[in-house]
Parts: C-alpha cells; sequence; structure tokens
C-alpha cells in the first residue's frame, strides 16, 4: 500500500481527518486484510472518472437550494408579517403551522410529501420536474419558509415603533408604512439570519436521499456501492464540494450585508 | 425520573389560572410521557402488565370500542393501527432521546472548551476555527457516512460500551452528532461568552485571578446563561437530526417507522404518527430547557437583559 | 451606616487637617518613576513621575485623554509601561518577573463603571478573592466580605444581585470587593463619573471614610471639592505629562502653570 504519497492526498482534502485517516491505516496495516483500503489512487482514480456525475449531483443540489429558498422567502416573508402584526384567526394558524414545521425532522416532511401526499411531477416546457424534485423543493422550502418566518418576525418587530409612527404622522397608511418603511430595514438586518438559513437548505438537501432524488449525496451512495473500496475517497471529494458551496455562499451573503447595509444600523 | 422529566403539574405559581390551552398541553404531555414511560418499564421488566411489544389494550378492542361510538366509528380501524404500532414506536423513540441527550451532554464538553479556544486563544483559535467551520460547512449526513461506511467506526468500540446497545452503529451515530453538535454548541457558545463585558475579565484580573480563573468563576458563568436560549434550539436540532441515524441502521424511531411503514403501506398514519412524536418530543425539549433558565436565571444575566 | 447623616464637608475638613500634620519624610510607599508608554505611535505617558507615602491620598486630574486611567492601571499592571519604573512598598512592580497575580491582591481597584460580577450577589462579588486568591475557607471569606459591606453601609444588601443595586449601591460594592483582599494600595479610577449626580455623595463618603483609616489611595476623578478636602498632593498631568503637582492648597489655589488654571477654570465653569 503507497501509504505515504496516499495520505498526503486524503490531507490536502480534508486536514480534520488525517488523525483519523492514519489511526485507521495504521489498524489496516496492523490487522492485515480489511474489507475497505483507505486511499488507494486507483480509488482517487475511480472518483474522478466520475467527477462529471458527481458535479451534475451538486448542480442538482444548488438548483433544489435555490428554488427551496426563494419558496421559503415567498411563503415565509408573508407569513413573518402575519405574525409580527397579524391578529386572531390569521395569525394563530401562521403560527401553528410553524410550531408543526419547525418540529417535524425534515427526513419526515420530505417523506410525507412523497410517498403521502404523493406531489405529482410539473412540466415547464423546457425540463420535467419529477414528483420526487417536487417532494424534494415543496419539503424543503415550506420548512424553510417556517424559519424564514421567524427571521423576518424578529427583524420586522426589531424595527423601532416610533419608525412607523413618523410614517403614519406623514399620511403613509399602516401597510404603507410597513412596505416603505418597516420591510426595508428589516430585510437589510435579515442577511445575518438569511445567511445561515441559506447553508442550512443547503445541507439539508442531502437528506432528499431519503426519497431517491440524485442530487449529491444520493450520487456519491451511488457510487460507493458500486465500488465500496472508494467510500471514503467518494464522501471526502463530495464534502469538499458542499464546503467549498457553503463557504462561498457565506461570502457572498457577507458582502451583500455589507453592500446593503445602512451605515450606523444595526443588523439583528 | 419518571416525575422529573415530564412538564407536568410543576405548573407556575405566577399564573393562578392556567389557559385552556396550556391546560390541554401539560395533559398532553403527561399522556405522552406516562405512556413512554410505561412501555418502557413493561420492556425493562421483561412484560409485567403485557407481553413485550403488544400495545396496553388490545387492537380489537379499541376497534370495537369505537365503533360503536357514532363520531369516532370512521377512525376505528385507523386508531386501532396506531394503538397496534404503539410498541414498537416507543421503543424508537427510546433510541431518540437516548442519542440525543448522549450527544447533547457529551458535545457540551467538548463545545466549551472550543469556544474558550476560539475566544481567548491563539493558535488554538485556529484550530477550533477550522474545526467549527469543517463541520458545520458540510452536510450530518455525510459526516455519518463518513463515520460508518468511510471509516467503518464500529468496529472500534471498546468492548464495555459495545453491551450498552444491540448493535455498535448506535455508538457510531452517537459519535457523530457529538461531533457535529460540539460544533454547532462551540459557535453558540462562543458568541455568549463573547457578550460577556470585557470589564468583567479585567475586573477579575483586578482582584488577583489568573486568566482561566477568570475565565471559570467569571466568564463561562455569565456566558452559559446567555448562550440556553440557542443552546435549546440545539436540543432541539438535535432531536429532528436525530432521524439520520435511520440511514446508517440505527433502529431510532424514523428507522422504526419506516419499517413498519414499508410493510403496512400505511404511510399517511404512519408518519402523522411519527411527526407528531418528533412535535412531542421538541417541545418537551423546550418546555424543560425554559424551565432551566428560570431555575438558573440571575437579575440582570441572560433572558432579558436590563442594564 | 452610622454617621450618614453628618455633613461630609464638614468631614472633609477635618480629615484633611489631619492629613497635612502626617506629611513627612521621604514619600518612596509607591515610587512612579519616569514612567512612558506608548500605543503604537501615540504616546499616553511621558516621563511621568510621582511619589506617595503610606497612607497618602494622591489624586490625579487632568483632561480626558490625558493617561490618567492608564497610570492608574500601571501601577496594578493592567497596563504595561514601557519605560520607566514603578515601586510599591521597595518592590518594584514593574520588573518582568513579577507575579502580576500576586502583585494585584495586594493593590485594591476600583473601576468607572463597577464592573461587578453580574452572576454574583454583593456578598459573593466580595467573597470571590478571598475564597479563590486568597484560599480562604468559605466560613472566613463570607464572614470577611460581610465586614466589608457593613463598612461601606450595604449589610442589608448581601443577597442582591448587582441589577438589583443602585449605581451608588454598585460602586459601594465595588470598593467592598477591592477592600476585603486587605490591599496595600487602593486605586480609584473615576468611581463616580458614572453616576447620577444624587448618588455621588454616598460613594464619597464611603471614600472618605477609608482615608480617615489611613488608606493609601491613588485616585483619578473629577471630584474637585473631594480632591481639595482629602488629597496630600494633587498631580495634574496634561498629554501624557505631568505638568504640576503640589498640595491641593497650592495647586488650586495659585497654580504655578497656565495650563494648570486654565484647566482649573473650565472645571469650575462647569461646577
Amino acid at each position: 500500500m503507497s501509504a505515504t504519497s496516499t495520505l498526503a492526498l486524503v490531507a490536502a482534502d480534508s486536514p480534520a481527518s488525517v488523525g483519523a485517516v492514519a489511526t485507521a491505516l495504521t489498524a489496516l496495516v496492523d490487522g492485515g486484510a480489511a474489507p475497505l483500503q483507505i486511499g488507494e489512487l486507483e480509488d482517487w482514480a475511480f472518483v474522478f472518472r466520475n467527477a462529471d456525475y458527481l458535479i451534475g449531483g451538486a448542480l442538482m443540489t444548488v438548483g433544489l437550494t435555490v428554488a427551496s429558498i426563494l419558496l421559503g422567502f415567498l411563503v415565509g416573508f408573508p407569513a413573518g408579517a402575519v405574525e409580527t402584526y397579524g391578529e386572531g384567526l390569521p395569525k394563530r394558524l401562521v403560527e401553528s403551522v410553524g410550531v408543526v414545521l419547525r418540529g417535524t425532522p425534515i427526513v419526515v416532511i420530505l417523506v410525507f410529501m412523497y410517498f403521502v401526499l404523493g406531489v405529482p411531477s410539473i412540466d415547464l416546457g423546457v425540463v420535467t420536474l419529477s414528483g420526487a424534485v417536487m417532494s424534494g423543493i415543496l419539503g424543503l422550502g415550506l420548512r424553510s419558509a417556517a424559519y424564514q418566518s421567524q427571521i423576518f418576525r424578529a427583524t420586522l418587530g426589531s424595527v423601532d415603533d416610533g419608525q412607523l409612527e413618523a410614517a403614519r404622522a406623514v399620511g403613509m397608511s399602516q401597510l404603507e408604512a410597513i412596505r416603505h418603511v418597516a420591510v426595508p430595514q428589516a430585510l437589510r438586518r435579515s442577511v445575518p439570519g438569511f445567511q445561515n438559513e441559506f447553508t442550512i437548505v443547503l445541507k439539508d438537501t442531502s437528506i432528499v436521499f431519503a426519497i431517491g432524488l440524485a442530487e449529491l449525496l444520493t450520487r456519491s451512495y451511488d457510487l460507493f456501492v458500486e465500488r465500496t473500496t472508494a467510500v471514503l475517497e467518494v464522501i471526502i471529494f463530495i464534502s469538499a464540494i458542499y464546503f467549498v458551496l457553503t463557504f462561498t455562499t457565506n461570502r457572498a451573503l457577507d458582502y451583500l450585508g455589507e453592500y446593503y447595509a445602512i451605515p450606523g444600523g444595526e443588523s439583528a | 425520573m419518571a416525575d422529573s422529566t415530564r412538564p407536568a403539574n410543576v405548573s407556575d405559581p405566577g399564573e393562578a389560572i392556567p389557559s385552556a390551552g396550556r391546560l390541554l398541553f401539560v395533559a398532553a404531555g403527561v399522556v405522552f410521557w406516562g405512556w413512554l414511560l410505561a412501555t418502557w418499564v413493561n420492556r425493562w421488566l421483561g412484560g409485567p402488565v403485557v407481553p413485550v411489544g403488544e400495545p396496553f389494550v388490545a387492537p380489537g378492542t379499541v376497534e370495537s370500542a369505537l365503533a360503536a361510538l357514532p363520531l369516532l366509528s370512521a377512525y376505528a380501524t385507523d386508531l386501532a393501527f396506531v394503538t397496534r404500532i404503539s410498541p414498537e414506536i416507543a421503543r424508537g423513540i427510546w433510541l431518540t432521546v437516548v442519542i440525543t441527550v448522549v450527544s447533547l451532554a457529551v458535545g457540551f464538553f467538548i463545545a466549551v472548551p472550543l469556544a474558550v479556544a476560539r475566544v481567548y486563544g491563539r493558535l488554538t483559535a485556529y484550530v477550533s476555527l477550522v474545526y467549527t467551520e469543517l463541520l458545520r460547512g458540510t452536510p450530518l449526513l455525510a459526516q455519518l457516512f463518513v463515520l460508518h461506511f468511510g471509516l467503518n467506526m464500529g468496529q472500534y468500540v471498546p468492548v464495555a460500551l459495545s453491551d450498552v446497545f444491540a448493535r455498535n452503529v448506535v455508538w457510531v451515530a452517537i459519535l457523530g452528532f457529538v461531533l457535529n453538535g460540539a460544533a454547532y454548541q462551540a459557535e453558540y457558545i462562543r458568541g455568549a461568552i463573547e457578550s460577556v463585558e470585557e470589564g468583567q475579565l479585567t475586573a477579575g484580573r483586578a482582584i488577583g485571578l489568573s486568566k482561566v480563573e477568570t475565565i471559570y468563576y467569571v466568564v463561562l458563568p455569565q456566558g452559559l446563561r446567555y448562550a440556553i436560549p440557542s443552546w435549546t434550539n440545539e436540543f432541539v436540532y438535535l432531536i429532528k437530526y436525530s432521524s439520520l441515524a435511520a440511514f446508517i441502521t440505527v433502529p431510532e424511531l424514523y428507522y422504526r417507522a419506516f419499517e413498519i411503514a414499508s410493510d403496512t403501506f400505511r404511510y399517511p398514519m404512519i408518519f402523522a404518527v411519527t411527526g407528531l412524536a418528533y412535535l412531542c418530543l421538541v417541545l418537551t425539549a423546550t418546555e424543560l430547557m425554559a424551565r432551566v433558565e428560570d431555575l438558573v436565571a440571575i437579575p440582570g444575566v441572560g433572558g432579558d437583559r436590563e442594564r | 451606616m452610622s454617621d450618614a447623616d453628618s455633613n461630609p464637608d464638614a468631614d472633609a475638613n477635618a480629615d484633611a487637617d489631619a492629613n497635612d500634620a502626617a506629611e513627612s519624610g521621604d514619600r518612596d510607599y509607591l515610587r512612579v518613576a519616569d514612567i512612558s508608554k506608548w500605543y503604537g505611535d501615540e504616546q499616553v505617558l511621558d516621563d511621568v513621575s510621582f511619589e506617595m507615602d503610606r497612607g497618602d491620598v494622591t489624586v490625579l486630574i487632568g483632561p480626558s485623554g490625558s493617561g490618567k486611567s492608564t497610570m492608574l492601571r500601571c501601577v496594578n499592571r493592567l497596563a504595561e509601561a514601557q519605560e520607566g519604573e514603578i515601586f510599591l512598598d521597595g518592590e518594584e512592580v514593574t520588573a518582568p518577573d513579577v507575579d502580576v497575580d500576586e502583585l494585584r491582591r495586594e493593590v485594591g481597584m476600583v473601576f468607572q463603571d463597577f464592573n461587578l460580577f453580574a452572576h454574583l450577589t454583593a456578598l459573593d462579588n466580595v467573597a470571590l478573592g478571598p475564597r479563590r486568591v486568597l484560599d480562604l475557607s468559605e466560613a472566613e471569606a463570607d464572614e470577611r466580605a460581610h465586614a466589608q459591606l457593613e463598612r461601606v453601609g450595604l449589610a442589608d444588601q448581601t443577597d442582591s444581585y448587582p441589577a438589583e443595586l443602585s449605581g451608588g449601591q454598585k460602586q459601594r460594592v465595588g470598593i467592598a470587593r477591592a477592600l476585603a483582599m486587605e490591599p496595600k494600595l487602593m486605586l480609584f479610577d473615576e468611581p463616580t463619573s458614572a453616576l447620577d449626580p444624587e448618588l455621588i455623595g454616598e460613594v464619597l463618603e464611603v471614600m472618605h471614610d477609608l482615608v480617615a483609616d489611613g488608606m493609601t489611595m491613588l485616585v483619578v476623578t473629577h471630584e474637585m471639592s473631594f480632591a481639595r478636602a482629602v488629597a496630600d498632593e494633587i498631580v495634574f498631568l496634561d498629554e501624557g505629562r505631568v505638568v504640576e503637582r503640589g498640595p491641593p492648597e497650592q495647586l488650586f489655589d495659585n497654580p504655578e502653570k497656565e495650563r494648570t488654571a486654565r484647566f482649573l477654570d473650565r472645571i469650575a465653569s462647569h461646577d
């Protein structure tokens, strides 16, 4: 086993697991034949041969994330506004649905969408979104809406009452005051919370594995089931992709936050 | 254990007349935990009340009793089915609870040094940063796959531990949640430590405490109190994400539910029940943490800070 | 507090006379010699020197940013001077091998914004140092804390948390906390600046009592009447330099330097 060269390769990809890899390697060497070999060049070659297959999965991951975040925003923002400014039945209804969505594991929500509701496929003309994709988007999107509503509720609530009073004083209606004064301030303050939510959705797209949707993690599973010696190589490879995705998303949203920041304004 | 875990009857003396909703909530909690504990105890003792794996009330009885009632007769078969699967569900919940609680507790003891290193360390701050970023930047499911499929960690479980659960893979899941949870907890605790005012550290040093002593006696007691709300979040997250252990074949709640569903094809009923069970666990955790927060509350520290 | 209703000004005058009489000899209990300090390129202290005898009260005055607080912090090494030496009771405080924790046991400090430990009761705030630093038993530490809280007139507030105390009470706990270490020297960093005007009196009263007890005190303050009443020496700092120093009567009534006079005028017009 060409331990040194491959270890270096592994180390370059994942500093944290070097220790673990090293121990595992020692165990393998000591223990003789093990079902699994780590860091073999052939296995890495296998990974890179299938790189485009995995990149395809990564595109699906990105697509799922964007669609879910968008759906989450479209539903979550009004929901947050209702929780902040609404009263009576609509408010209680939104709150209750939110509690249920936030209290249930995403895997249960996804399986519910897919197996129970049987969300149908949609033909968009250019592409057809399968039932699994639609279930994934709906499940992740509605769950995200439940969390995004909390972000917006907090930031809308943090806009000083005096701001709304001032807007009313210049003759705006309640709705206009919310729309032109509270919302612009709240949206800017929402960036950090939104950033967090974005990366959570991105990572949780991996859980559509449960309904067999061929995104990054599912494809990696398919690959390492096919070649069981390459499990670690495949997962390290896709983890690196996930890490790059979350890292760039975070930096991009950092930049967005700075760009739209109001001088002297606080973020929530 | 029985009385301390359930959020029952310890109602706040402040709210002399609890609202109807609150009463219903407490009653539901009592029923849920009463049923769980009874089922668990029955299993541990080898089935003194009913044979292990059997519900307390025979499904047939439930069905015929409900069928006689005009309003509920439509749901008689469904509820009989739920009764039949209830022992399996309770069994799954047991592992879910154990995995969550153990992972959260062990993760905490890794998270505190990580957070302290991040705030006050030099080289260690970078080590802590790399660790947290790496574990927070990749999906939990991928991490579980690394531990189980990639490293086959189950084979390294020490003999002393391997007798605790029927299968070593439970320990692999716990390891995964500990490593991952520690990164998230460290991030929350770091934020809380940073919110402790600089002057507190100066004052500690000024009476002659060393830096480590000041962190231990002054900063952490305050910081950890500030951390309770976000720590509650982590608790709730862990309850829900413990369901991912099913994908490395840990027979916790989701795994058992999915198995029953594959056998019976009664997806709607089973996942409604499963979702409800998770919701009960999550609400219990939130309630419990609110009580912990009250218990350790100090005027002016954490919660509503008045300065 | 026993003399809570007596007139603090009358007290103050009596103390001042007593201190004048005590002044004598080579003053080297605390010796600050040619201290200089820079933050980056900016020099905040420039060759500062002064001396104090045991039981002396020295008040540092000067405009904000003149380096008073930094000077104070150099004495217990919360700030590090780059040049110069400080001796306390014959020991060099500024030596590189000095155990700073040991030093801080012997030098009490009272902060402008109190810095009470927010999670501890008044009693525990005072007892923490005796317990953890002096290694006294719980009982001994509590007893000592009780005594010090009584000394500052807060015997009835031992179980209150900082958030439950008024600003003046907080600062008195802060003073008790420092006293509980039985320090050789007390440093006061603008102890009344963060207080509402009506609460300043109770803190100054406690400080007057300390003076009467013979405590050695180095005080940064803007309370000029307090300075005049109790100080053995006033040190006027401006832009990190000692512009003028001397007994209060001389410095306040006949300042030698024009800058001192201008500063005193400005302060007076605010009073």
